[in-house]
Protein backbone atom coordinates (compact mmCIF):
# COMPACT_ATOMS: atom_id res chain seq x y z
CA UNK A 1 0.00 0.00 0.00
CA UNK A 2 1.30 3.23 -0.97
CA UNK A 3 0.51 6.86 1.23
CA UNK A 4 -1.99 7.96 -1.28
CA UNK A 5 -4.27 5.06 -0.72
CA UNK A 6 -3.68 4.89 3.14
CA UNK A 7 -4.65 8.47 3.33
CA UNK A 8 -7.60 7.62 1.52
CA UNK A 9 -8.58 4.51 3.92
CA UNK A 10 -7.62 6.48 6.81
CA UNK A 11 -11.32 8.06 7.73
CA UNK A 12 -12.22 4.86 7.23
CA UNK A 13 -9.61 2.77 9.33
CA UNK A 14 -10.63 5.14 12.53
CA UNK A 15 -14.23 4.01 12.25
CA UNK A 16 -13.37 0.36 12.02
CA UNK A 17 -14.57 -0.24 8.18
CA UNK A 18 -11.99 -1.78 6.50
CA UNK A 19 -11.97 -5.08 5.32
CA UNK A 20 -9.65 -7.42 7.42
CA UNK A 21 -7.45 -7.68 4.58
CA UNK A 22 -7.20 -3.57 3.83
CA UNK A 23 -6.62 -3.20 7.88
CA UNK A 24 -3.82 -6.16 7.30
CA UNK A 25 -2.10 -3.50 4.46
CA UNK A 26 -3.54 -0.61 6.45
CA UNK A 27 -1.35 -1.19 9.51
CA UNK A 28 1.67 -2.68 7.36
CA UNK A 29 1.89 0.54 5.75
CA UNK A 30 1.90 2.63 9.10
CA UNK A 31 4.44 0.50 10.63
CA UNK A 32 6.67 1.37 7.70
CA UNK A 33 5.49 5.03 6.67
CA UNK A 34 6.26 7.58 9.60
CA UNK A 35 4.27 10.34 7.94
CA UNK A 36 1.12 8.39 8.03
CA UNK A 37 1.52 6.84 11.27
CA UNK A 38 1.54 10.32 12.44
CA UNK A 39 -1.70 11.61 10.53
CA UNK A 40 -3.61 8.25 11.73
CA UNK A 41 -1.99 9.43 15.61
CA UNK A 42 -3.76 13.03 14.49
CA UNK A 43 -7.17 11.97 12.76
CA UNK A 44 -7.58 9.79 15.96
CA UNK A 45 -7.41 13.07 18.07
CA UNK A 46 -9.72 14.90 16.00
CA UNK A 47 -12.09 12.06 16.48
CA UNK A 48 -11.80 11.67 20.23
CA UNK A 49 -12.58 15.66 20.76
CA UNK A 50 -16.02 15.48 18.98
CA UNK A 51 -16.56 12.44 20.98
CA UNK A 52 -15.64 13.31 24.40
CA UNK A 53 -16.15 17.17 24.18
CA UNK A 54 -19.52 17.39 22.78
CA UNK A 55 -21.98 18.07 25.75
CA UNK A 56 -24.58 15.32 26.10
CA UNK A 57 -28.43 16.26 27.43
CA UNK A 58 -30.75 14.60 29.46
CA UNK A 59 -34.30 14.26 27.59
CA UNK A 60 -36.47 16.52 29.63
CA UNK A 61 -38.84 13.85 32.16
CA UNK A 62 -41.61 15.49 30.97
CA UNK A 63 -40.59 14.36 27.37
CA UNK A 64 -40.04 11.10 28.70
CA UNK A 65 -43.39 10.64 30.70
CA UNK A 66 -45.12 11.57 27.51
CA UNK A 67 -43.55 9.27 25.52
CA UNK A 68 -44.20 6.44 27.64
CA UNK A 69 -47.52 7.14 27.82
CA UNK A 70 -47.76 7.48 24.25
CA UNK A 71 -47.67 4.08 23.98
CA UNK A 72 -50.64 3.42 26.55
CA UNK A 73 -52.89 5.83 24.68
CA UNK A 74 -52.19 4.88 21.17
CA UNK A 75 -52.65 1.09 21.95
CA UNK A 76 -56.27 1.94 23.58
CA UNK A 77 -56.67 3.62 19.81
CA UNK A 78 -55.32 0.96 17.57
CA UNK A 79 -57.69 -1.66 20.17
CA UNK A 80 -60.61 -0.02 19.42
CA UNK A 81 -60.01 1.14 15.65
CA UNK A 82 -59.24 -3.07 15.19
CA UNK A 83 -62.33 -3.75 17.32
CA UNK A 84 -64.97 -1.60 14.95
CA UNK A 85 -62.95 -2.85 12.05
CA UNK A 86 -63.79 -6.35 13.01
CA UNK A 87 -67.52 -5.58 13.98
CA UNK A 88 -68.21 -3.89 10.24
CA UNK B 1 -80.40 -17.27 17.49
CA UNK B 2 -79.61 -16.73 20.63
CA UNK B 3 -76.95 -19.38 20.78
CA UNK B 4 -75.51 -17.43 17.65
CA UNK B 5 -75.68 -14.09 19.34
CA UNK B 6 -73.43 -14.64 21.84
CA UNK B 7 -70.99 -17.02 20.18
CA UNK B 8 -70.35 -14.00 18.32
CA UNK B 9 -69.80 -11.91 21.54
CA UNK B 10 -67.71 -14.15 22.63
CA UNK B 11 -65.53 -14.45 19.55
CA UNK B 12 -65.50 -10.77 19.98
CA UNK B 13 -64.72 -10.72 23.62
CA UNK B 14 -61.61 -13.71 22.79
CA UNK B 15 -60.31 -11.51 19.86
CA UNK B 16 -60.35 -8.19 22.33
CA UNK B 17 -58.19 -10.29 24.94
CA UNK B 18 -56.04 -11.57 22.23
CA UNK B 19 -55.50 -8.27 21.20
CA UNK B 20 -54.64 -6.05 24.55
CA UNK B 21 -52.35 -9.10 25.18
CA UNK B 22 -50.87 -8.52 21.79
CA UNK B 23 -50.72 -4.90 22.50
CA UNK B 24 -49.34 -5.28 25.61
CA UNK B 25 -47.00 -7.10 24.85
CA UNK B 26 -45.79 -4.56 21.66
CA UNK B 27 -46.14 -2.03 23.99
CA UNK B 28 -43.55 -3.12 26.51
CA UNK B 29 -41.37 -4.13 23.73
CA UNK B 30 -41.34 -1.00 22.33
CA UNK B 31 -40.52 0.39 25.62
CA UNK B 32 -37.79 -1.43 26.21
CA UNK B 33 -36.32 -1.34 22.35
CA UNK B 34 -37.41 2.38 21.56
CA UNK B 35 -37.66 4.36 24.23
CA UNK B 36 -34.10 3.32 25.60
CA UNK B 37 -32.33 5.40 23.43
CA UNK B 38 -34.64 8.95 24.07
CA UNK B 39 -31.51 10.73 25.10
CA UNK B 40 -29.45 10.32 22.08
CA UNK B 41 -33.08 11.47 19.69
CA UNK B 42 -33.29 14.35 21.41
CA UNK B 43 -29.52 15.46 20.98
CA UNK B 44 -29.75 14.86 17.77
CA UNK B 45 -32.93 16.57 17.60
CA UNK B 46 -31.26 19.33 19.64
CA UNK B 47 -28.19 19.49 16.47
CA UNK B 48 -31.33 19.45 13.91
CA UNK B 49 -33.50 21.99 15.26
CA UNK B 50 -31.28 24.33 17.73
CA UNK B 51 -34.59 24.98 19.75
CA UNK B 52 -35.70 23.08 22.67
CA UNK B 53 -39.47 23.14 22.39
CA UNK B 54 -38.67 22.23 18.36
CA UNK B 55 -36.71 19.25 19.87
CA UNK B 56 -39.01 17.89 21.98
CA UNK B 57 -42.02 18.10 19.50
CA UNK B 58 -39.76 16.58 16.76
CA UNK B 59 -39.24 13.49 19.29
CA UNK B 60 -42.49 13.87 20.36
CA UNK B 61 -43.84 12.67 16.90
CA UNK B 62 -40.49 10.22 16.10
CA UNK B 63 -42.06 8.15 19.00
CA UNK B 64 -45.47 8.52 17.61
CA UNK B 65 -44.89 7.29 14.76
CA UNK B 66 -42.70 4.65 15.73
CA UNK B 67 -44.82 3.14 17.71
CA UNK B 68 -47.97 3.53 15.45
CA UNK B 69 -45.12 1.31 12.87
CA UNK B 70 -43.29 -0.99 15.53
CA UNK B 71 -44.78 -3.61 13.99
CA UNK B 72 -42.54 -2.94 10.57
CA UNK B 73 -39.21 -2.67 12.27
CA UNK B 74 -37.21 -5.45 11.55
CA UNK B 75 -36.75 -7.39 14.76
CA UNK B 76 -32.97 -7.57 14.80
CA UNK B 77 -31.59 -4.67 13.53
CA UNK B 78 -30.70 -1.54 14.89
CA UNK B 79 -33.78 0.13 16.82
CA UNK B 80 -31.82 3.42 17.32
CA UNK B 81 -31.02 3.75 13.24
CA UNK B 82 -34.56 3.28 12.70
CA UNK B 83 -35.68 6.09 15.43
CA UNK B 84 -32.73 8.26 13.80
CA UNK B 85 -33.98 7.56 9.94
CA UNK B 86 -37.63 8.36 11.14
CA UNK B 87 -36.78 11.40 13.02
CA UNK B 88 -34.87 12.89 10.16
CA UNK B 89 -38.13 12.66 7.85
CA UNK B 90 -39.78 14.25 10.64
CA UNK B 91 -37.49 17.13 10.85
CA UNK B 92 -36.99 17.25 6.53
CA UNK B 93 -40.84 17.12 6.40
CA UNK B 94 -41.81 19.50 9.44
CA UNK B 95 -38.55 22.10 10.06
CA UNK B 96 -36.81 22.82 6.61
CA UNK B 97 -39.43 24.25 5.05
CA UNK B 98 -39.04 27.06 7.91
CA UNK B 99 -36.92 29.83 6.84
CA UNK B 100 -33.46 29.10 8.39
CA UNK B 101 -31.05 28.38 5.80
CA UNK B 102 -29.24 24.99 6.68
CA UNK B 103 -25.42 25.15 6.50
CA UNK B 104 -25.66 28.66 7.97
CA UNK B 105 -24.02 29.06 11.06
CA UNK B 106 -25.21 32.02 13.38
CA UNK B 107 -22.98 32.19 16.78
CA UNK B 108 -25.12 33.99 19.10
CA UNK B 109 -27.53 31.27 18.11
CA UNK B 110 -25.86 28.74 19.22
CA UNK B 111 -24.37 30.00 22.44
CA UNK B 112 -27.47 31.47 23.35
CA UNK B 113 -28.92 28.12 23.13
CA UNK B 114 -26.05 26.16 24.22
CA UNK B 115 -26.15 28.27 27.67
CA UNK B 116 -29.80 27.89 28.07
CA UNK B 117 -29.98 24.29 28.43
CA UNK B 118 -26.66 23.62 29.37
CA UNK B 119 -27.67 24.19 32.93
CA UNK B 120 -30.65 22.01 33.70
CA UNK B 121 -30.22 19.22 31.15
CA UNK B 122 -26.46 18.34 31.25
CA UNK B 123 -25.67 14.63 31.11
CA UNK B 124 -22.76 14.82 31.86
CA UNK B 125 -21.24 14.69 35.94
CA UNK B 126 -19.85 18.20 35.20
CA UNK B 127 -21.14 21.06 37.83
CA UNK B 128 -21.94 24.12 37.23
CA UNK B 129 -18.42 25.49 39.14
CA UNK B 130 -16.88 23.12 36.37
CA UNK B 131 -17.11 26.32 33.87
CA UNK B 132 -13.67 25.84 32.21
CA UNK B 133 -14.70 22.51 30.94
CA UNK B 134 -17.66 24.16 29.42
CA UNK B 135 -15.31 26.53 27.81
CA UNK B 136 -13.64 23.62 26.04
CA UNK B 137 -17.14 22.44 25.42
CA UNK B 138 -18.04 24.85 23.54
CA UNK B 139 -15.08 25.44 21.36
CA UNK B 140 -15.66 22.27 20.30
CA UNK B 141 -19.42 22.41 19.65
CA UNK B 142 -18.46 25.93 17.72
CA UNK B 143 -16.19 24.05 15.65
CA UNK B 144 -18.44 21.26 14.36
CA UNK B 145 -21.60 23.78 13.82
CA UNK B 146 -19.43 25.85 11.52
CA UNK B 147 -19.07 22.65 9.12
CA UNK B 148 -21.81 22.63 6.09
CA UNK B 149 -24.66 20.59 6.91
CA UNK B 150 -23.80 17.54 5.14
CA UNK B 151 -20.36 17.47 6.58
CA UNK B 152 -21.55 17.56 10.18
CA UNK B 153 -24.20 14.90 9.55
CA UNK B 154 -21.83 12.24 9.06
CA UNK B 155 -19.81 13.37 11.37
CA UNK B 156 -22.00 13.38 14.34
CA UNK B 157 -23.87 9.98 13.14
CA UNK B 158 -20.53 8.51 13.09
CA UNK B 159 -18.55 9.84 15.88
CA UNK B 160 -20.58 11.19 18.61
CA UNK B 161 -23.49 8.06 18.29
CA UNK B 162 -21.75 5.48 16.70
CA UNK B 163 -23.78 4.51 13.56
CA UNK B 164 -22.17 2.23 11.08
CA UNK B 165 -21.45 3.62 7.69
CA UNK B 166 -24.60 1.39 6.26
CA UNK B 167 -26.86 2.68 8.87
CA UNK B 168 -25.15 6.06 8.21
CA UNK B 169 -26.17 5.79 4.30
CA UNK B 170 -29.89 4.17 4.74
CA UNK B 171 -30.37 7.27 7.15
CA UNK B 172 -28.57 9.93 4.03
CA UNK B 173 -30.18 8.41 1.87
CA UNK B 174 -27.05 8.68 0.17
CA UNK B 175 -24.33 5.96 -1.34
CA UNK B 176 -21.58 4.29 1.48
CA UNK B 177 -18.95 5.69 -0.66
CA UNK B 178 -20.69 9.38 -0.42
CA UNK B 179 -20.41 8.86 3.64
CA UNK B 180 -16.78 8.18 3.18
CA UNK B 181 -16.29 10.90 1.41
CA UNK B 182 -18.04 13.03 3.92
CA UNK B 183 -16.65 11.79 6.17
CA UNK B 184 -13.31 12.12 5.02
CA UNK B 185 -13.45 16.28 4.24
CA UNK B 186 -15.56 16.76 6.84
CA UNK B 187 -13.05 15.65 9.36
CA UNK B 188 -10.05 17.52 7.24
CA UNK B 189 -11.70 20.74 7.87
CA UNK B 190 -12.78 19.63 11.39
CA UNK B 191 -8.72 19.09 12.05
CA UNK B 192 -8.14 23.02 11.06
CA UNK B 193 -10.92 24.45 13.13
CA UNK B 194 -9.60 22.43 16.47
CA UNK B 195 -5.66 22.67 15.92
CA UNK B 196 -5.53 25.36 18.19
CA UNK B 197 -8.07 23.49 20.32
CA UNK B 198 -6.00 20.93 20.68
CA UNK B 199 -2.89 22.62 21.46
CA UNK B 200 -4.17 24.52 24.03
CA UNK B 201 -5.88 21.81 26.23
CA UNK B 202 -3.20 19.04 25.87
CA UNK B 203 -4.93 17.34 22.88
CA UNK B 204 -1.31 17.42 20.68
CA UNK B 205 0.90 15.26 21.39
CA UNK B 206 3.15 15.94 18.77
CA UNK B 207 6.86 15.31 19.58
CA UNK B 208 8.34 18.49 18.82
CA UNK B 209 6.64 20.22 21.66
CA UNK B 210 7.21 18.22 24.28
Amino acid sequence: MNCKKARVLMSCALDGELTPKEEQEFQQHLSECLACAEEFTEAKKTKLIIREKIVRFKAPQSLVDSVLRLGIISSRQTEESLLFDQIS
Amino acid sequence: MDTHESSEKKKQKRGKETLTREELKKQQEFQEEAVAHINSLYNYALHLTMNPDDAEDLVQETYLKAYKFFNSFERGTNCKAWLFKILKNNYINRFRKNSREPGKVDYDLIKDFYHSIKDTRSDTSETDSDYFHSLMHEEVYQALQSLPEEFREVIQLCDIEGFTYEEIANMVESPIGTVRSRLYRGRKLLRGQLENYARKYGFNTDKEEE
